[in-house]
């Protein structure tokens, strides 16, 4: 009999739905997946639609290319000449972070070369092929634009270098994740999972297991592994198979290396895992980004410069590399032909 | 020694042992089976679940996007982007998915296919 018992109940919680919320939006160009487990469907409804609103306020006041953003305003300020501009307190927070960043990366990350991607054109909600002219980019790398080239001091900034033309596209993401990991915590949530483009941050698990997160293969339409996401934890991958565009047979992805001015063409993807912190979900966007523009045998002092102990590249011939870390993690559902852990 | 007794009188145990074998297998029917069938192809638009078909059929549908008409066709287990308005045309590139948890996204006209099967083999897609 008390098998009996313990056989249907295990035949209840088979039957049980798991009390899971999902919503999917469009923000920042690119596609917002919000879950929100154990919560009630009310509840997980006006959390989401907070998240979504606070997405949305990021997006207009940071976007790179509609001139009356906050940012885009400081750019045109920074052409026009050293006047120091007042800006938010937010955005100053900001620019000091991705300054930190940007110098730990030794410029790879550097999110003042505006510029150079408005001449490859993807400042634009399409990427269309560009005619690529070497003497404009030539031009703006000469101008070499830094970080550092910004001098910010009480919520004001001006930039020393005219040439500075900010685009946090590869930063903006990432901060956003935690903003909405503060405010899932805040709302007394304990269970989320947040997915903006594909960089995703977990809090809490998803039931009784963490939550698990696919990776995308980067020439084939599925994931080619699986990696759990314990609370806190964030993933990012940058990749040169969402945005890109073909000519001449040859692919430009839009991350461009500020040393040659050109799309770097060494890998295919790279991904890195990152623990908690306050700022896991701005490292799970930036720290990729040094990571794919180094050369193959630089790539672990890259991950190692930003703090990355898991990460995982797949070079441009569709080889995989992984960190000891990140291969005790990944599970992989199309084990790779040639994979090596450093 | 009788054996007559042992076969006239069947106790409640034999009835739970029945009983628990008839629940099981129905069980096992429902968990098995059904999820092998359950192949489906969902179709998102903009932040909206459109509408979700059985893959075992052969069929187009249009969709009207923000930038206009999107054709997925699906065929006998497999669905795809047969046509979009978007200039990069990515979708339409992605090809046939035919795998429980492949998906594929048109950003431009905010049109997403994802297949489902049973149990998903993870939560989020990380891209």
């Amino acid at each position: 009999m008390r098998f009996l018992i313990l056989f249907f109940a295990l035949l209840l919680s088979a039957c049980d739905q798991a009390p899971l919320v999902q919503s999917q939006s469009y923000v920042f160009g690119t596609m917002v997946d919000i879950s929100i487990y154990g919560e009630s469907e009310e509840k997980a409804h006006a959390v989401t639609s907070q998240i979504l609103q606070s997405f949305q306020r990021l997006h207009h006041q940071y976007h790179a290319w509609q001139s009356d953003s906050e940012l885009s305003k400081l750019n045109q300020s920074f052409a026009a000449g050293k006047t120091p501009v007042e800006i938010s307190p937010e955005f100053a927070q900001m620019l000091t972070q991705v300054q930190v960043l940007s110098k730990q990366s030794e410029g790879l990350f550097n999110p003042t070369i505006g510029g150079l991607i408005g001449a490859w054109g993807f400042q634009r909600d399409e990427f269309t092929p560009v005619e690529i002219n070497d003497a404009t980019i030539q031009k703006l790398v000469h101008a070499n634009p830094q970080m550092s080239d910004i001098v910010i001091k009480d919520n004001a900034a001006y930039s020393v270098n005219p040439a500075v033309r900010l685009d946090l596209g590869g930063y903006a993401k990432g901060y956003a994740l935690d903003l909405a990991l503060a405010e899932l915590q805040k709302q007394g949530v304990k269970n989320a999972l947040v997915n903006i483009g594909g960089n995703i941050i977990a809090l809490g698990q998803h039931g009784d297991k963490s939550w698990r997160v696919g990776i995308q293969h980067p020439r084939e339409p599925k994931p080619m592994a699986t990696v759990d996401l314990p609370n806190g934890w964030a993933i990012g991958t940058s990749g040169d198979y969402q945005r890109y565009f073909e000519q001449g047979g040859k692919r430009y992805c839009h991350i461009i290396d500020p040393r040659t001015g050109y799309p770097a063409q060494g890998a295919q993807a790279v991904t890195v895992l990152i623990p908690p912190s306050p700022q896991a979900g701005v490292l799970s966007d930036v720290a990729s980004k040094p990571i794919f523009l180094s050369a193959a045998e630089q790539r672990a002092a890259a991950a190692k410069a930003m703090g990355v102990d898991h990460y995982l590249v797949v070079d441009a011939q569709g080889g995989v590399t992984l960190s000891a870390s990140m291969n005790k993690r990944i599970h992989w559902l199309a084990k790779p032909a040639k994979m090596t852990v450093q | 020694m009788t054996r007559m007794s042992t076969w006239t009188k069947p106790l409640i145990g034999d009835f739970l042992v029945i009983l628990v074998s008839l629940v099981f297998v129905g069980y096992l029917f429902q968990s098995l089976w059904h999820h092998e069938q359950a192949a489906k192809l969902q179709i998102r638009l903009g932040d909206k679940i459109y509408a979700t078909y059985s893959l075992a059929q052969n069929r187009s549908i249009d969709i009207q996007g923000p930038i206009g008409i999107t054709r997925i066709v699906i065929n006998k287990g497999k669905a795809r982007f047969a046509r979009s308005p978007c200039p990069n045309q990515y979708c339409v590139h992605q090809g046939w998915l035919s795998h429980q948890g492949q998906a594929a996204i048109c950003l431009p006209n905010q049109v997403s296919l994802e297949l489902l099967g049973g149990e998903k083999p993870f939560d989020s897609l990380n891209y």
